[in-house]
C-alpha cells in the first residue's frame, strides 16, 4: 500500500499520543496510590467502594454511639455503687438504732447521721453527666428529677421512660435508668411488708408478714385492716382490699392473728380508734427510699415517751429495714443491668473493629493500587514510549531528499 | 514533425509533470488536497512528440464518503466523551462527593441522639445540613453550566453548519461556471468541496448526493435538504417549544417555515454527539441527582415534622428544594398550565402522588380530551392508567401533585413536566436556630427518640421507594462509570475504523515525499533529455547549414 507522509506523521504522532497517555496514566495511579479515582476507572467497583464507604460510616456512627453509651452507662454504674454503700450503711444505723437501749438522745444522734446518708443519696439520684444533664430523670433531663415538695418530702419529678441509643445496626440499648426505676421500685420478687399508719394513736405492732396462700387470687395486693371501737371497750378491725371493697371483719385482740388474702400477719398492742395498718407485697406499697428514710428519721428524731411513740418507732424501724433491704436489691439489680449492657458494649466493639477492618480491606482492594504491578506496567510503558520516541526520529529523519 | 518540435513537446510535458510534482510537495501538509498525477499521452496527428493528456485528481468519492461517515461518528463519540468525563471527574472524589456528606449528616444525628439537647450537637447537625445541602447545589450547578455548555455548543455548531452549507452552495455555483467556461473544474475547487464536505460531517451526520455527476446536494438524516445545487437552508438554535432553557434545532424550509427537529434526529458529529449526551447522559445525571435532593430533603422534613423541638412545636421543614417545573407547549389551543408540586411519603404508602413513586426522569403530559396521557422521557414508556389519578382537578402521578388551571385543556395540548431539574439547585437548610430541631417525640430535654428515627432514615428505602439514599448514589456512581466506559471503548473502536480509512484515503489521495522526491529526479532527468533532443535538433540544423556555407 501506498503510505501518503502526512499518514506516516500522524500514525507516529499518534502511536506517541497513546503511548504517553497510558504512560501518564500508570504515573498518576502511582502518585495517588488508586487504581480507581475516576468511577469510569471500574463502574463496579466505584460503586461498590460507595457502599462500602457508607457501612464504614454506619460503623463509625455506631462507635461514636457506644462511646456515649459506656460513658453514660458507667457513670450510672459508679452512682449506683455509691448509692449501694450509702444503703449498707443506713441499715446498719437502723439495727442500732432498734435496739432498746438506745435512748432518746442516742436516737437523735442516729438521727442525724441518718439525715446524712438522706442528703447525700438525694445528691447521688441527682447525678449529672459531664454536660450537665441528670442521669437519672429520663427524657427530662434538664431539672433535678428529685425534688423536695413544701413538705421537705422529696419527690420525683422525672420522667420515667429511659434514653436509648442506636449502639449497632439492630439494637437500640438503653443508656439511662430512670430514678423511678432506681429508687421508687423494688424487684418484684420482694417479701410481704406491713406498715403502720404515721397518724396512729394506739399502740398496735405487727411481725413479720407471713405468706399462706400464694394461689390467692388477691395474694399481695395491699389491704388496710382498719380499727374501730366497739362502743364496749373492745376495738373491732375491717379489712378493705386494693378497691376499696371491705372484705373482712372481726372483733380484735391482743395477739391476733390476721389472715386475709393469702397473707397473715399477728398484732399486739392495744389500737386507737380510727387506727390503720397495710399490708401487702412490697412492690404495692409505693415503695420509696427517700420516703423510707424521711420516715425513719422523723421517728428518730421524736422522743419515745409514749406508747403510742414506741409502737411507731418499733413498726418504722421494722419496715425501714426490710424496705432498705428490697431498695438495695433493687439498685444492685439496675446495678447489674447496667453491668450486663456495658459488657454488650464491648462484645459489640470488638465485632464491630473487626468489621471496620474487613471494610477497610474490602475498599483497598477495590480502589487501592498494586504496587507490585503497577511499578512494573511503569516500567513497561516507559520502554514503550522510549521505543514510540526512537521511531519517531527514525523515521521522521529518513527522506529520499536528504540523498539528493 | 521535426525533432525539434518534439523535444519541444517533450520539455512541455517535463515542465507540466515537475509543476505538478512541486505542487504535490508544496501541499503535503494541506488538509483537503489530493494528490495529482500528469497523465501523458502521444502526439496526435502521427506526428510524433508527446502531450499533456490531464492533470489528474486522485480522488475515491466511495473511501471519502465511507471516510465521512466514520468521522462523523468518531467526532460524536469524542464530543459525547469530552462532555461525560466532566461528569465522570466530579464523582471521582471520594472524599468531598455527596456521599461523604451525607454521611457526616447522619453521623451529626447519631450526636444528637447521643445528647439530644446539646447545643453543639445541634449546632453541629445544622453545620453539617448547611454543607449538604451547599454540595447538593454545587453539583447541581455544575450539571446546570454543563446544559448551559451544551446550548452554547449547539448554537455554535449550527453558526458554523450554516457557513459550511452557504460555501458549499457557493462553490457549487462556482464549480459549475467554471464547467460552463472551460468545460472542466479547477481541482483547487473540488477540493475545497470536497473537504467542506469532510468538514460539515465532523459537525453533523448528514447524506451526500451528487446531482448530474457534478453538484453536491447535502441533507440531514431525515431527508430534509441543507444544499441543494446553489441554494443553502439554514438551520436555527430556538428554544425548545415546550421548555425555554432548552436549545434545540430548527430548520428553515423553503417556504420560510420554521421546523423543530427531534433530537435524536441529528445523530452524528459534534452536534449530534452533544445532543445524545445530553438526552442520554446529562439529563438522566440531574434527574437522578433531583431524585436524591427530594428524597433526602422531604424524607427528613416528613420525620422532622413528627418530632418536637425544644419549644414545644412540631418540627418544621429543615430543607427547601428547588420547586418542580411544568411549561405548555407554544402550541397548544388553551390557555390551561400545569402547577406541579412534590406529593409527600404517606404511611402507608398513599396514591399515585406519594414520593415513593418519585423516579428520576421529567415527563411528557397530553391531554386528549378525555385523560392525561403521561409518558416518561427516559423510557418513552407511557405511565399506566391506573398510575395516574385526576381529581378534583388535580393530576397525580410519579410521585407529584399537579394543579391543572385554566383547566381543562384542549384536546391535544401537551405539557412538560421537569419535576427534578432545579430540586438539588434549590436545596437549602431552612433551619439556623438549634432550638427548631426536633429531637423528640414530646417536649422532653432528654428525649432523643425523634432523632434515632431520623438517624434511621440513611437505611430506609426512601428513593423511588426501592433504594437508601447511599444505594441511589451508588447507582449513579456506577450508571456515570459504565456510560463515561462505554462511550470510552465505543470512541476509541470508532477512531480505529476513521483511523484506518483515513489511511486508506492518504494512500490514493495523499502525497508522499519520497515518491515526490522520485519524481522530482525522474522529471528533471526527463527535461534534460528533452532539452539534449532540442539540442540534437539544432545541433542537425546547424550541421546542414554549415554544409552550405
Amino acid at each position: 500500500m501506498r503510505i501518503s507522509t502526512q499518514t506516516l506523521f500522524q500514525q507516529n504522532v499518534n502511536s506517541l499520543n497513546r503511548q504517553q497517555g497510558a504512560f501518564l496514566e500508570i504515573g498518576q495511579q502511582i502518585a495517588s496510590g488508586k487504581r480507581v479515582s475516576k468511577p469510569s476507572d471500574d463502574p463496579q467497583a466505584a460503586s461498590r467502594a460507595v457502599g462500602v464507604d457508607q457501612a464504614k460510616a454506619v460503623t463509625q456512627q455506631y462507635m461514636d454511639a457506644r462511646v456515649s453509651a459506656r460513658n453514660a452507662l458507667s457513670q450510672s454504674e459508679s452512682v449506683l455503687n455509691s448509692a449501694s454503700d450509702g444503703i449498707t450503711r443506713a441499715k446498719t444505723l437502723l439495727l442500732q438504732a432498734s435496739s432498746d437501749t438506745l435512748g432518746d438522745v442516742d436516737r437523735n444522734s442516729v438521727a442525724s447521721e441518718l439525715k446524712g446518708l438522706y442528703e447525700s443519696l438525694l445528691g447521688q439520684a441527682n447525678s449529672t453527666d459531664g454536660n450537665g444533664r441528670y442521669l437519672f430523670g429520663g427524657y427530662r433531663d434538664n431539672a433535678p428529677p428529685f425534688a423536695k415538695d413544701a413538705g421537705g418530702q422529696v419527690q420525683y419529678e422525672g420522667d420515667t421512660r429511659n434514653r436509648e441509643q442506636q449502639i449497632d445496626a439492630s439494637r437500640k440499648m438503653p443508656v439511662t435508668d430512670s430514678g423511678a426505676d432506681i429508687f421508687q421500685s423494688v424487684h418484684a420478687s420482694a417479701d410481704l411488708l406491713a406498715k403502720a399508719d404515721g397518724g396512729n394513736a394506739g399502740n398496735v405492732t405487727y411481725g413479720s408478714p407471713l405468706t399462706t396462700d400464694l394461689s390467692d387470687p388477691a395474694y399481695g395486693e395491699a389491704h388496710r385492716i382498719v380499727f374501730s371501737d366497739d362502743g364496749a371497750g373492745g376495738f373491732d378491725y375491717e379489712i378493705f382490699d386494693a378497691g376499696g371493697a371491705s372484705v373482712q371483719t372481726g372483733a380484735y385482740s391482743e395477739g391476733l392473728r390476721i389472715e386475709v388474702a393469702g397473707m397473715a400477719v399477728e398484732l399486739e398492742g392495744t389500737p386507737a380508734d380510727g387506727d390503720e395498718l397495710t399490708l401487702g407485697r412490697a412492690t404495692e406499697m409505693e415503695p420509696d427510699l427517700f420516703r423510707t428514710l424521711e420516715n425513719a428519721i422523723a421517728v428518730l428524731e421524736e422522743p419515745a415517751d409514749t406508747p403510742a411513740k414506741k409502737a411507731a418507732l418499733r413498726n418504722t424501724l421494722n419496715t425501714g429495714l426490710r424496705e432498705l433491704d428490697n431498695a438495695q436489691d433493687n439498685i444492685l439489680t439496675v446495678r447489674a443491668s447496667v453491668g450486663a449492657r456495658l459488657n454488650e458494649l464491648e462484645v459489640v466493639d470488638s465485632v464491630a473493629g473487626n468489621r471496620m477492618l474487613n471494610y477497610e480491606q474490602t475498599l483497598s482492594d477495590l480502589v487501592d493500587l498494586d504496587y507490585v504491578e503497577a511499578a512494573a506496567d511503569y516500567s513497561l510503558r516507559q520502554v514503550g514510549l522510549q521505543a514510540a520516541q526512537k521511531a519517531f526520529v527514525d523515521i521522521q529523519g529518513i527522506s529520499l531528499f536528504d540523498l539528493m | 514533425m521535426s525533432l525539434f518540435s518534439i523535444g519541444v513537446s517533450g520539455l512541455n510535458a517535463a515542465q507540466n509533470a515537475l509543476a505538478t510534482t512541486g505542487n504535490n510537495i508544496t501541499n503535503v501538509y494541506t488538509p483537503g488536497y489530493n494528490r495529482e498525477l500528469t497523465l501523458l499521452g502521444e502526439g496526435r496527428g502521427g506526428s510524433g512528440g508527446v502531450q499533456v493528456q490531464d492533470i489528474q485528481r486522485q480522488f475515491n468519492q466511495y473511501v471519502a464518503g465511507q471516510l465521512n461517515a466514520a468521522t462523523s461518528k468518531s467526532s460524536a463519540l469524542n464530543t459525547y466523551q469530552g462532555q461525560i468525563s466532566q461528569i465522570d471527574s466530579l464523582l471521582a472524589d471520594r472524599d468531598a462527593g455527596l456521599a461523604p456528606l451525607m454521611q457526616n449528616f447522619f453521623s451529626s444525628l447519631e450526636d444528637l441522639a447521643g445528647a439530644p439537647s446539646d447545643p453543639a450537637a445541634r449546632q453541629g447537625m445544622i453545620g453539617t445540613a448547611d454543607t449538604l445541602s451547599a454540595q447538593f447545589r454545587s453539583f447541581d450547578g455544575y450539571l446546570e453550566d454543563l446544559q448551559g455548555g451544551v446550548n452554547g455548543l449547539i448554537r455554535d455548531e449550527i453558526t458554523q453548519i450554516n457557513n459550511a452549507t452557504e460555501e458549499l452552495a457557493y462553490l457549487n455555483r462556482e464549480i459549475a461556471l467554471a464547467r460552463a467556461r472551460s468545460g472542466e473544474a479547477p481541482n483547487s475547487l473540488l477540493n475545497q468541496r470536497d473537504h467542506l464536505v469532510h468538514e460539515m460531517s465532523e459537525r453533523l451526520d448528514l447524506r451526500l448526493q451528487i446531482q448530474d455527476g457534478k453538484s453536491y446536494n447535502v441533507s440531514l438524516p431525515n431527508g430534509q435538504p441543507l444544499v441543494a445545487g446553489t441554494q443553502a437552508f439554514t438551520l436555527e438554535a430556538v428554544a425548545a417549544p415546550d421548555d425555554p432553557e432548552r436549545t434545540v434545532v430548527g430548520y428553515r424550509d423553503a417556504a420560510g417555515n420554521r421546523v423543530i427537529l427531534a433530537e435524536d434526529v441529528i445523530q452524528g458529529g459534534t452536534l449530534g454527539g452533544i445532543m445524545t449526551f445530553r438526552a442520554e447522559s446529562l439529563d438522566r445525571v440531574q434527574n437522578q441527582l433531583g431524585q436524591m435532593a427530594v428524597s433526602l430533603a422531604e424524607a427528613f422534613n416528613v420525620q422532622h415534622g413528627k418530632g418536637i423541638d425544644l419549644n414545644g412545636d412540631a418540627g418544621g421543614d429543615m430543607f427547601g428544594l428547588g420547586q418542580p417545573q411544568a411549561y405548555r407547549h407554544d402550541d397548544n389551543a388553551s390557555a390551561a398550565y400545569l402547577e406541579p408540586a412534590f406529593g409527600t411519603y404517606s404511611d402507608p404508602v398513599g396514591g399515585p402522588g406519594d414520593l415513593t413513586n418519585l423516579a428520576a426522569t421529567g415527563y411528557d403530559v397530553v391531554y386528549d380530551g378525555a385523560d392525561y396521557v403521561v409518558t416518561r422521557q427516559d423510557t418513552g414508556e407511557t405511565l399506566d392508567p391506573a398510575d395516574v389519578d385526576l381529581t378534583g382537578g388535580v393530576l397525580s402521578f410519579g410521585g407529584l401533585e399537579i394543579t391543572v388551571q385554566n383547566g381543562p385543556p384542549g384536546a391535544g395540548d401537551r405539557f412538560n413536566v421537569q419535576p427534578l431539574k432545579g430540586a438539588a439547585g434549590g436545596m437549602d437548610n431552612l433551619i439556623a436556630d438549634t432550638s427548631k430541631i426536633a429531637a423528640g417525640e414530646e417536649d422532653f430535654s432528654g428525649d432523643n427518640r425523634n432523632a434515632l428515627a431520623l438517624q434511621e432514615l440513611q437505611d430506609k428505602p426512601v428513593v423511588g421507594g426501592g433504594a437508601t439514599l447511599n444505594q441511589a448514589y451508588g447507582a449513579l456512581v456506577s450508571d456515570v462509570g459504565n456510560r463515561t466506559n462505554i462511550v470510552k471503548v465505543n470512541a476509541e473502536a470508532q477512531q480505529g475504523l476513521t483511523d484506518q480509512l483515513s489511511a486508506v484515503q492518504q494512500s490514493e489521495s495523499g502525497v508522499n515525499l519520497d515518491e515526490e522526491a522520485a519524481n522530482l529526479m525522474r522529471y528533471q532527468q526527463y527535461y534534460m533529455a528533452n532539452a539534449k533532443v532540442i539540442e540534437t535538433g539544432t545541433t542537425i540544423i546547424d550541421t546542414l547549414l554549415n554544409l552550405r556555407s
